[in-house]
């Protein structure tokens, strides 16, 4: 079974764009997919779906079995537990600590106290942050931010983590330190999708890329490059 | 949702509260003063009832004789008139007492009276007092069928006034205390939008890592009832404290006023404002959902 799959998918906004048109695609647990394509392809829509922050217009889009356009309100939280997602703005809370903005998604869903102490000290290892959990978000840079956020997605052992150009607000050092920890991230058995606009991260990563123009999918190969046919 | 849940939403109610002190304050401050209004009409209510009542039941019932009316009709009529399980008292009152009584009543100028001479005009009267107030009427209809009796007479008038009187101050001062109830719920319910619009950033992040709605919504239901709680508990406070104070002096220096006793009343009142205060709280929670729910 596929972790996540969208059938004959579209997505038209109440203001008339069609952000998706007949999207087919099909992720297996442990994959990681670049979604790339230019501005308004459709990439943020498609990873929006799947943690149900939109419904389709159209077609079916699964994840881990769950009809998520079809699921019912109160089921929302419980597929949002098994779903990491990171944003180019990091989204962390300014008044909170380090460890306490890593704790707060722990904290909402009801994990033990001492569970969740143990995880942060876990998270906060694998995003090197360990030195700086008592610092609030103004005292770090951007990377050390966003490195907040993923060990906020990860804290919650996701299935999948969802990276919506993770490092659009990054310099190239810290970039690539997050792609680096992205793909530690993959490696330890965790399905990634990320959006991105970073070419040449795309292209050092040698992963399974998915083009996209226009709302439909025009490309999607395994072990490939930023754009079609570019080898480096 | 376990303990800690519960104290989470708590310690986030009150990060809101005291992130808009100013706006705490005044919600707190408006569902004080509307509660407190709300009590003091119904604790003046409750005491002009209490004196109208006494009023009312005081007020004797007459039924005058015909002329040509024996005494032993009287008697009969009276021993009648006392087996009538709405008769507090009754007793004959003889031309001759009512005449006495009016130049009592007349003091100086009762002079004029003794013109009169011998003559009387006065009948012969049963006075009657009824059990209840509302019983009045019926007993002077009841007593207007006695044979002999000529005419009934009571102070209906007067009561009736006095009736459309406190019915009149009790319908403006719940209007004034719904008018002021109202105000307080608008700006509670400002209080808890400030803190949502304040909070979006928070709620957002909830959401996505996988909060329940329930677990969104309470901090705001809590914030909703602790304003209402606390404005409902001084308005409360104010009011029993207050009236108690009044009570204990008028039983000193008025004392043929009678008060309602403060502790079954004032305080069931008091618990009264403070369940209003609650409800106040939670429903300018109720009003502010739908922008939560658009955050």
């Amino acid at each position: 079974m596929q972790l996540i799959s969208l059938r004959n998918v579209s997505k038209v906004y109440p203001n008339g764009v069609a952000a998706l048109r007949g999207v087919e695609l099909e992720i297996s647990k442990g994959e990681f997919t670049f979604l790339v394509g230019p501005s308004g392809a459709g990439k943020s829509t498609l990873l929006r779906l799947l943690f149900r922050e939109e419904v389709p217009t159209s077609g079916v889009v699964m994840v881990n079995g769950h009809d998520v356009g079809r699921m019912r309100r109160k089921q929302i939280p419980y597929l949002r537990r098994q779903i990491g997602v990171v944003f180019q703005d990091f989204r962390l809370l300014p008044q909170r600590t380090v460890a306490d903005n890593i704790a707060f998604a722990l904290r909402v869903t009801e994990v033990h106290p001492r569970e969740i102490k143990r995880r942060v000290a876990q998270v906060l290892e694998l995003v090197g942050l360990t030195e700086r959990a008592t610092a609030v978000p103004s005292q770090l840079s951007g990377g050390e931010q966003q490195r907040v956020a993923l060990a906020r997605a990860m804290v919650g052992h996701p299935l999948v983590l969802l990276a919506d150009e993770p490092t659009g607000n990054l310099d190239p050092v810290n970039a690539s330190e997050m792609m680096k920890t992205l793909l530690e991230i993959n490696h330890l058995g965790t399905t990634v999708v990320m959006a991105t606009h970073a070419a040449h991260l795309v292209d050092r990563a040698r992963q399974r890329v998915v083009a996209m123009e226009d709302g439909q999918i025009r490309r999607d190969e395994l072990a490939a490059s930023y754009s079609e046919g570019v080898v480096r | 949702m376990k303990p800690r849940t519960w104290a989470f939403c708590l310690s986030e109610a009150n990060q809101n509260l005291l992130r808009n002190p100013v706006l705490a304050i005044a919600s707190i401050t408006t569902t004080a003063v509307s509660l407190l209004v709300l009590g003091v009409f119904l604790l003046l209510s409750a005491n002009v009832n209490q004196i109208t009542t006494n009023i009312e039941s005081q007020v004797a019932v007459r039924a005058f004789f015909d002329k040509s009316t024996t005494q032993a009709q009287e008697t009969a009529a009276l021993s009648t008139v006392r087996g009538w399980k709405d008769v507090r008292s009754a007793h004959v009152v003889t031309a001759k007492q009512a005449l006495a009584q009016l130049k009592r009543e007349f003091g100086d100028q009762g002079k004029v009276l003794n013109s009169l001479g011998s003559a009387n005009p006065l009948e012969d009267s049963l006075s009657v007092t009824a059990k209840a107030p509302v019983d009045v009427a019926p007993l002077a209809k009841a007593l207007g069928k006695l044979t002999g009796v000529v005419r009934v007479s009571y102070q209906s008038e007067v009561v009736n006034r006095l009736f459309n009187l406190i019915n009149g101050i009790r319908v403006v001062g719940l209007g004034v205390g719904v008018l002021l109830l109202l105000g307080a719920l608008l700006v509670i319910n400002n209080a808890i939008r400030l803190g949502i619009i304040t909070r979006r950033r928070e709620i957002a992040i909830m959401r996505l890592v996988g909060a329940t709605e329930s677990l969104v919504h309470w901090p705001f239901i809590l914030e909703g009832l602790i304003l209402g709680l606390i404005g409902s508990v001084i308005a409360a406070g104010l009011a029993w404290w207050g009236y108690s104070a009044l009570y204990t002096s008028a039983a000193r220096s008025l004392p043929f006023l009678p008060l309602v006793a403060p502790t079954p009343y004032a305080s069931d009142i008091a618990g009264v404002l403070v369940v209003l205060g609650v409800l106040l709280g939670a429903v300018g929670f109720r009003l502010s959902v739908r922008r939560l729910a658009r955050v």
